[in-house]
C-alpha cells in the first residue's frame, strides 16, 4: 500500500467512526494554501499526513507545532505547499483567534493497513483528549 | 578557447518537484535545452473501467491549484455527450468560480513566485529596486506578498458558497449545478468580489481597470507607466520597472506559436460581450455558442480558428508505449513504458501538437486569440518575451472581473430560474470538455461504453507547454524558450528560471509531505536560490 494515498485512507477510516461533537472532518487533499480559512477560529487542529524522515517505515509519530516548524524550511511558495508553509504563514495571514493547539499525525513510508489504522486511532485520541478545551477539526492530508 | 557545457541541470524544483531542465551551454549561453517530467501520475489508466461520472471526482484531484479546472472540463466532456446545454444560470455560476480560481492563481503565481525571483541576492543586489524587492516580494514576509494571501483567502470563499463545500467540491454536474446559494450567500459573493476588484485596482495595477483597458500600445504603456506614482508603485508598475531593467524584455521568445481552447460559456441572456468583438459573430443572436475568451491557433498574433481534430499527442520523446508516433487524444492511450538508455525519451510528459506543431498557451494565447490591441502591439514590437508572458499572466484578471461582476448580478436577478437540467443516464458515446486553464489549454477526452469510462485522455496547459521533443525533433515551447538566454552565473542561473516560470509550470501537486531537515518537497534542492 503506497503512502500516496495514506491521508484519503485515514479519512475513509475516520468517516466511519462516531466523532465527538464540534469536530469537523476535512479532507484537505491536494488543497496547500487553500486550507489556511480552516485554521481560523478553532481551538484544536489534527492534520494527518504522510512524513518522511521521522520513524521507521511503516510507523506513525505525532508532531506538535513546534516540531514541524522546526523539521523544515519552507522558504518558499510553491505546488507542493504543504503543512509546514500553511503554519509558517497562518500566525500572518489568518483571522484570530488561531488555534491553541496543533498536532500532525504522522504516517511514515509505506502503509499497512494496521498503519492506517493507527494513524485514525491516534488522531481521534487527540481530539478526544483536548475536547473539553474547545473546538477542534480534524485535517486529512 | 569556447567554454561548452554539456547537460548542465538546472534544478527549478523551487517551483515543481517533477521538473528538470538540461542545457547545454556554450560561453554561459544556452545553445540547447532538454525538459524533463519526471513523475508517472496515470490519471487516465485510473479511470479507466469505472463509472461514467467518477471524473467529476477522481481528475480535480489531478492539481491542488487548478483544481475546479478539471472539474470544469469533466464534466463539459459529459455535457457533450449527454448532449444537453446547462441552464443560464448553471453556466453563470460555473464561470464565476472558475474565474476566482484562476485570477487567485494569477495573483499567488505572481507574488509568490514569480517576483519571489526579484529577491535573489546573488543576482540583483545591485539592482537599483533590489531593496523594494524585498520588502515587497521576500519569503513569508514580503508585503506583497502578506497581502496577496489573504486577499485570495477571501477569494476562494466565492468557490466555497457557490460550491457548497470545500475543498474538494463536485458541484459542477451534467446538466447544470447542483444547488444555487441563497440570496445572502449571493450578496456575500458580490462583497468579496467587490472588495477584491478594489484591492486589485489599487494595489495591483494601481489604476482602475477602465484605464488599464485603455492601453492599447508599448508606448501607451510607458506613458501609462509615466502617468503616476500610483502606477509606479503598483505591482504591475514595479514588475515592469524591475523586469526591464533586469533585461527580461529581451529573453524567452518561444515557438512563436499559440494555441487556445477559450473559456466562459454565455448563457443565452447576459449583458457581458467577449473580450474579442469578432467571436460569436457567425450566431449572434445565440449566447451560448460564444465564450468570453476567443479558441484559436496562432503563428504570431495572425490567429485562425480552432480545428480540434488536428491535435495530437506525440510520444517519440515520452516514456509512453504507443502504435503511431501521434495521434489524437481520442485515439491515443496512456501506457507506460520506460525505454532504457537510448537517450531518444527523456520525459514523461507527452508532446502534445497542433497540426503538427508545439503551441505556446496561457493568458498571453488568450490575449492574442482576443486580439488585445495591447498585446498585439508588444509581441509585434519585442516578441513574446518573459516579460510579455507575465504581464498577460498579472493583468488577466481586468479582463475577468467585469464579466465575473455581471454574471453574479444576473444570477441575484434570476435567482429563481432553473440552475439544473435533469440528465438520468450518461449514454455511450465520446465527448471532450476543452477549455483555457489558469495556465492554458486544457481538455479531457472521454468516451463512456455501457456506462463505464472506456478512454479518458487528459492534456494539460503544462503538457503543452513543458513538451518535449517529437517525431520531427521540434523543441516544445519552453525547451525553444531557453535557447539563446545567457547565464551570467551558472551556480544561479536565474534568468533560465524567469523564463520558466513566465510560463508558469505545473508539473504535478500531488504529493505533500513533510520532509525532515528537507523542506515539503521530496526533491526539494535545498540552498539553492533562484
Amino acid at each position: 500500500m503506497d503512502h500516496d494515498r495514506a491521508g484519503l485512507l485515514v479519512y475513509d477510516r475516520l468517516s466511519t467512526k462516531k466523532l465527538p461533537e464540534h469536530t469537523e472532518l476535512i479532507e484537505g487533499g491536494v488543497s496547500g494554501l487553500n486550507l489556511l480559512c480552516f485554521l481560523e477560529n478553532a481551538a484544536t487542529v489534527v492534520f494527518v499526513d504522510t512524513v518522511s524522515g521521522f520513524t521507521d517505515p511503516g510507523g506513525v509519530v505525532v508532531l506538535t507545532q513546534h516540531q514541524i516548524e522546526t523539521a523544515s524550511h519552507p522558504l518558499h511558495y510553491g505546488h507542493d505547499a504543504g503543512v509546514a508553509y500553511l503554519l509558517a504563514m497562518m500566525p500572518q495571514v489568518c483571522e484570530m483567534p488561531l488555534p491553541r493547539n496543533i498536532f500532525l499525525v504522522g504516517l511514515e513510508g509505506q502503509c499497512s493497513k494496521k498503519t492506517i489504522n493507527s494513524a485514525a486511532t491516534l488522531a481521534l485520541s487527540i481530539i478526544e483528549s483536548k475536547i473539553q478545551k474547545g473546538l477542534v477539526k480534524a485535517q486529512v492530508d | 578557447m569556447p567554454q561548452i557545457i554539456k547537460g548542465l541541470n538546472i534544478p527549478v524544483n523551487r517551483v515543481e518537484g517533477d521538473l528538470e531542465i538540461r542545457v547545454d551551454v556554450t560561453d554561459h549561453r544556452i545553445d540547447d535545452a532538454w525538459s524533463s517530467g519526471t513523475m508517472f501520475r496515470g490519471f487516465e489508466s485510473m479511470m479507466e473501467g469505472r463509472g461514467a461520472l467518477d471524473g467529476l471526482v477522481i481528475t480535480p484531484r489531478i492539481c491542488g491549484i487548478c483544481s475546479l479546472t478539471h472539474l470544469s472540463a469533466a464534466v463539459k466532456a459529459l455535457d457533450t455527450i449527454v448532449g444537453v446545454t446547462p441552464p443560464d444560470n448553471a453556466i453563470r455560476l460555473r464561470n464565476i468560480a472558475l474565474m476566482a480560481e484562476i485570477i487567485q492563481s494569477d495573483m499567488r503565481q505572481t507574488i509568490l513566485m514569480y517576483m519571489a525571483d526579484f529577491t535573489n541576492t546573488q543576482a540583483y543586489q545591485s539592482h537599483p529596486l533590489f531593496k523594494e524587492a524585498m520588502d515587497r516580494y521576500q519569503m513569508l514576509k514580503g508585503t506583497s506578498v502578506l497581502d496577496v494571501i489573504r486577499k485570495t483567502k477571501r477569494l476562494i470563499e466565492v468557490i466555497a458558497i457557490i460550491g457548497g463545500q470545500w475543498p474538494h467540491t463536485s458541484f459542477m454536474v451534467p446538466g447544470g449545478v447542483t444547488s444555487i446559494p441563497d440570496t445572502p450567500k449571493l450578496m456575500q459573493c458580490h462583497v468579496i468580489i467587490d472588495q477584491f476588484r478594489n484591492w486589485y485596482e489599487s494595489r495591483v495595477l494601481g489604476c482602475t481597470i477602465e484605464r488599464w483597458q485603455a492601453v492599447t500600445s508599448l508606448k501607451e504603456l510607458d506613458n501609462w507607466l509615466d502617468e503616476s506614482p500610483k502606477h509606479q508603485n503598483s505591482e504591475v508598475g514595479f514588475f515592469l520597472r524591475f523586469a526591464r531593467k533586469a533585461g527580461l524584455d529581451t529573453l524567452g521568445t518561444g515557438t512563436d506559436t499559440f494555441i487556445s481552447f477559450g473559456n466562459f460559456p454565455f448563457p443565452q441572456n447576459t449583458d457581458v460581450v467577449p473580450l474579442n468583438q469578432s467571436n460569436g459573430d457567425a450566431c449572434p443572436e445565440k449566447g451560448h455558442n460564444r465564450l468570453l475568451t476567443t479558441p484559436g491557433f496562432a503563428k504570431g498574433i495572425i490567429s485562425q480558428n480552432l480545428d480540434a481534430a488536428r491535435i495530437t499527442e506525440d510520444v517519440s520523446a515520452s516514456w509512453f508505449d504507443q502504435k503511431e508516433c501521434a495521434l489524437h487524444p481520442f485515439d491515443g492511450n496512456t501506457k507506460p513504458y520506460a525505454s532504457g538508455n537510448t537517450g531518444e525519451k527523456y520525459s514523461w510528459v507527452k508532446a502534445p501538437r497542433y497540426d503538427g506543431l508545439p503551441a505556446e498557451t496561457g493568458p498571453l494565447a488568450e490575449m492574442i486569440m482576443d486580439k488585445n490591441p495591447l498585446f498585439h502591439d508588444l509581441v509585434r514590437q519585442k516578441g513574446a518575451t518573459a516579460l510579455i508572458r507575465q504581464l498577460a499572466r498579472i493583468t488577466r484578471p481586468a479582463m475577468l472581473l467585469p464579466a465575473m461582476g455581471i454574471w453574479l448580478n444576473e444570477v441575484i436577478a434570476h435567482r429563481a430560474e432553473p440552475f439544473y437540467t435533469s440528465v438520468k443516464t450518461i449514454p455511450d458515446g465520446q465527448g471532450a470538455g476543452m477549455l483555457q486553464a489558469a495556465r492554458g489549454a486544457l481538455g479531457h477526452w472521454v468516451k463512456i461504453k455501457n456506462r463505464k469510462i472506456s478512454h479518458y485522455q487528459i492534456i494539460t496547459p503544462t503538457a503543452w507547454n513543458g513538451s518535449p521533443r517529437d517525431e520531427g525533433m521540434n523543441r516544445g515551447p519552453w525547451e525553444e524558450a531557453l535557447k539563446g538566454v545567457v547565464l551570467k552565473d551558472l551556480e544561479n542561473p536565474v534568468e533560465a528560471g524567469h523564463v520558466i516560470r513566465s510560463f508558469d509550470p505545473c508539473m504535478v501537486c500531488a504529493v505533500h509531505t513533510l520532509k525532515k531537515d528537507g523542506g515539503t518537497g521530496k526533491r526539494f534542492h535545498t540552498g539553492w536560490t533562484f
